[in-house]
């Protein structure tokens, strides 16, 4: 009897879920999260029936997560491989439930028997109760939203809470973070490291105040010694006292033959032979990513050719660095989140070498961080340091007052900083500035990000972003 | 020429939320009126040369990161520190340094654990964060008569002052100190604690002139007042947020 309700539940809910996705995509509002929620409140076991009917790829870590997917999907086409996905970045429970609803078919089958799920750290644990992953990408731990998280190992400690509830799922890790490469350790899964060789532009940051979120061993709180850091507190560590160190990586990059403002081209050792490929997307940052994804086109055997075919053409995802081409000039939007990701963001705009208007949009709302002096964790030189080509900066959002200070200590020139809270005045001006070829940059925070694209669809018709 | 030595006191473990900014806020404000100043890093095993510096600051680290230095700060640093707040030294301690100033933490499983006793103050652990924004009411801000200082606090701490301590402001929004007495950080000689970051100094010039007067009062007898400076964006952002959240 039991047995029958809960499948009459489970229907129920799944129509449910169903009809609201369709009811909010035609009002417009997207609804990524909501049809899972109330999925769930009809069914909360709905997870895991909807899980059990599909081969799941979960990424998770602080920054990257969507890049990550977006290659890993652009993989998954080049090899013919039907999945579906969170597109939206909708990472918490009741966002991966819609989309698992969204998927099924009314009798409950999967139509994209593979699912790629980019899922928040913390919502990971709760989601590794409900489903069993075959592939867990982690990509890196930084400090990020500490209002909401508390401490960022504990964000580390969700990840392996949730990998202990699922010592089968094969574990590809970035070996060059002591936090993530840390959650290979001690455990029955496979385990799979990706990592960096030493490069020329692996940077020297020892002694920086800035973005050290790690620089004191996980286990006996030795100081670890690196052989070299590629960006933040990731590199080649190793604890002089217990001896953790960064693990072999079975995927690592030996090269970067170019970086430029557009792409990079990388040489990538595997097992099964190195090759160089041309990397979508700029940014340092992102060559991790590309690196995340390899890896796993590695673990599932594919071929070379087809993941360089892949790392060629795949688009990235809703605002980052999504450009939008206006004619002659361009847009570019790129989502800020925490001090690591900024950082890394301002050296891409360093390697831009025409003049550029740049817009920072801060929102404190609760999806963005209600504490916003992460900006001062920020490494704001690069910036400071190509200012005489960036002829205005604009700041708009909720603190954008606070981000004109910010600016100003980090030795900005305040003529060059112009406050303007209306997103539409501050396009149009910002825009008006431009000569042909250059390019707006919007930096926004995650809720600054949804409103200034609502104003970008409806002025240059862009995509929805569910789709 | 007058010159400003500031020590950092362990930055690459005591820097959780933005306490960088303080510094920034202090070179910056500093050089902008043509004052010399260095910064001085002083981490696990290096000495605290209590009378080199003219402004000591200390921010706040996770738990994790202060379990790594609190054998460092009780047995190397213990006695110069406390001997430097006594000569009249100038300390900004923030958050994790406000309790490190203080006698004990105590956790909420009832362990104790030792702070510097520089000053008359305690902590007792608590299980909800005490997060949001924050502002209080400072008594005597010279550039600023409505002495409202702007901040974000994020603790687990409660933290309660003794004899010989006085408050660094009172409670306008926001929790303070502990949420129950209505008092923001403390004050004991020439040492100002709070809770508040965000970064507390930018934000709020006319407390860190006030802190800068301070020192250079300290050091240089001849030394009169700071030349003013224009503050209209640090004055927007910090009335932004009383506009937002205390009805005027």
């Amino acid at each position: 009897m039991k047995k029958i309700i809960n499948t009459v539940r489970f229907y129920v809910a799944l129509l449910v879920g169903k009809i609201s996705i369709h009811l909010l995509r035609i009002t417009g509002s997207g609804g990524t999260s909501l049809p899972g929620k109330l999925a769930m409140t009809i069914y909360p076991e709905i997870l895991r029936t909807l899980g059990a009917k599909y081969r799941i790829i979960m990424i998770t870590g602080t920054n990257g997560k969507t890049t990550t997917a977006r290659i890993i999907e652009q993989i998954l086409t080049e090899n013919h491989i039907k999945y579906t996905s969170n597109k939206s970045g909708a990472n918490l429970i009741s966002g991966l439930v819609t989309t698992l609803i969204s998927d099924v078919k009314l009798n409950a089958s999967p139509t994209s028997p593979t699912a790629l799920l980019e899922v928040d750290e913390a919502a990971f644990r709760l989601a590794s109760k409900y489903v069993n992953p075959a592939v867990l990408v982690v990509t890196n731990f930084f400090r990020d939203q500490l209002d909401r998280y508390g401490e960022l190992f504990s964000a580390v400690e969700a990840v392996r809470e949730g990998i202990i509830n699922n010592p089968d799922t094969t574990l590809i890790l970035n070996g060059d973070d002591s936090l993530c490469a840390s959650l290979g350790k001690d455990v029955q899964n496979p385990v799979i490291y990706y990592g960096m060789d030493e490069l020329p532009e692996s940077e020297e940051e020892n002694g920086k105040a800035y973005n050290n979120d790690a620089s004191y061993c996980l286990y006996c709180k030795t100081k670890y010694e690196y052989l070299y850091h590629t960006y933040s507190h990731l590199g080649y560590f190793k604890c002089p006292e217990c001896g953790y160190e960064r693990p072999e990586p079975l995927v690592h990059i030996v090269r970067v033959p170019a970086m430029t403002s557009e792409f990079t081209s990388a040489v990538i050792g595997t097992p099964s032979g190195s090759f160089e490929a041309h990397i979508n997307l700029p940014g340092f940052y992102n060559i991790y990513n590309a690196l995340a994804a390899v890896t796993f086109a590695e673990v599932l055997g594919f071929s070379h050719e087809k993941t360089i075919k892949a790392l060629s053409c795949f688009e990235s995802g809703f605002g980052r660095m999504e450009s939008i081409s206006l004619g002659e000039k361009n847009i570019q939007v790129i989502l800020i989140k925490n001090p690591t990701g900024l950082s890394q963001v301002l050296k891409y705009l360093a390697t831009v070498d025409k003049p550029s208007v740049i817009c920072f949009m801060i929102n404190d709302n609760t999806a963005d961080g209600t504490d916003i002096s992460w900006l001062y964790d920020v490494d704001f030189e690069p910036l400071k340091n190509i200012q005489s080509r960036i002829p205005q900066i604009f700041v708009s959002g909720i603190r954008a007052e606070d981000m004109a200070v910010r600016l100003k200590y980090a030795g900005i020139f305040t003529d060059h900083i112009i406050i303007e809270k209306n997103n539409q005045a501050m396009l149009d001006s910002a825009l008006n500035m431009l000569d042909v070829g250059e390019t707006l940059f919007i930096l926004p925070t995650y809720t600054a990000l949804l409103d200034i694209r609502k104003l970008l669809i409806k002025r240059f018709k862009l995509k929805n972003f569910w789709q | 020429m007058y010159e400003i030595n500031i020590c950092h006191l362990y930055p690459e473990l005591l820097n959780l939320y933005g306490d960088y900014g303080n510094i920034q806020a202090l070179v910056r404000r500093l050089e902008w009126r043509g004052i010399n100043v260095q910064v001085h890093s002083v981490s696990i095993g290096e000495p605290f040369l209590q009378d080199r510096y003219d402004i000591v600051f200390m921010g706040g680290g996770q738990n994790y990161e202060q379990d790594i230095l609190h054998k460092d700060l009780l047995m190397q640093k213990k006695e110069p520190l406390i001997e430097a707040v006594e000569n009249g030294t100038v300390f900004l301690c923030i958050c994790g340094g406000f309790q490190l100033m203080g006698r004990y933490y105590k956790l909420s499983n009832g362990k104790e654990i030792e702070c510097l006793g520089a000053m008359n103050h305690w902590t007792i652990g608590y299980e909800k964060r005490l997060t949001g924004n924050l502002i209080f009411k400072m008594e005597g801000l010279k550039q600023q008569p409505d002495g409202l200082v702007v901040g974000f606090e994020n603790h687990s701490g409660k933290t309660y002052l003794g004899d010989g301590v006085s408050p660094l402001g009172k409670v306008v929004y926001g929790n303070g100190n502990n949420g129950e007495d209505g008092y923001e950080g403390a004050r004991y000689k020439n040492v100002f604690c709070s809770y508040s970051h965000g970064s507390l100094l930018p934000k709020n010039p006319a407390l860190t002139d006030e802190i800068i007067t301070l020192a250079l009062k300290r050091k240089y007898k001849d030394f009169v007042s700071l030349q003013p400076l224009n503050d209209k964006i640090e004055t927007l952002a910090r009335e932004s947020m009383i506009k937002r959240l205390i009805k005027p």
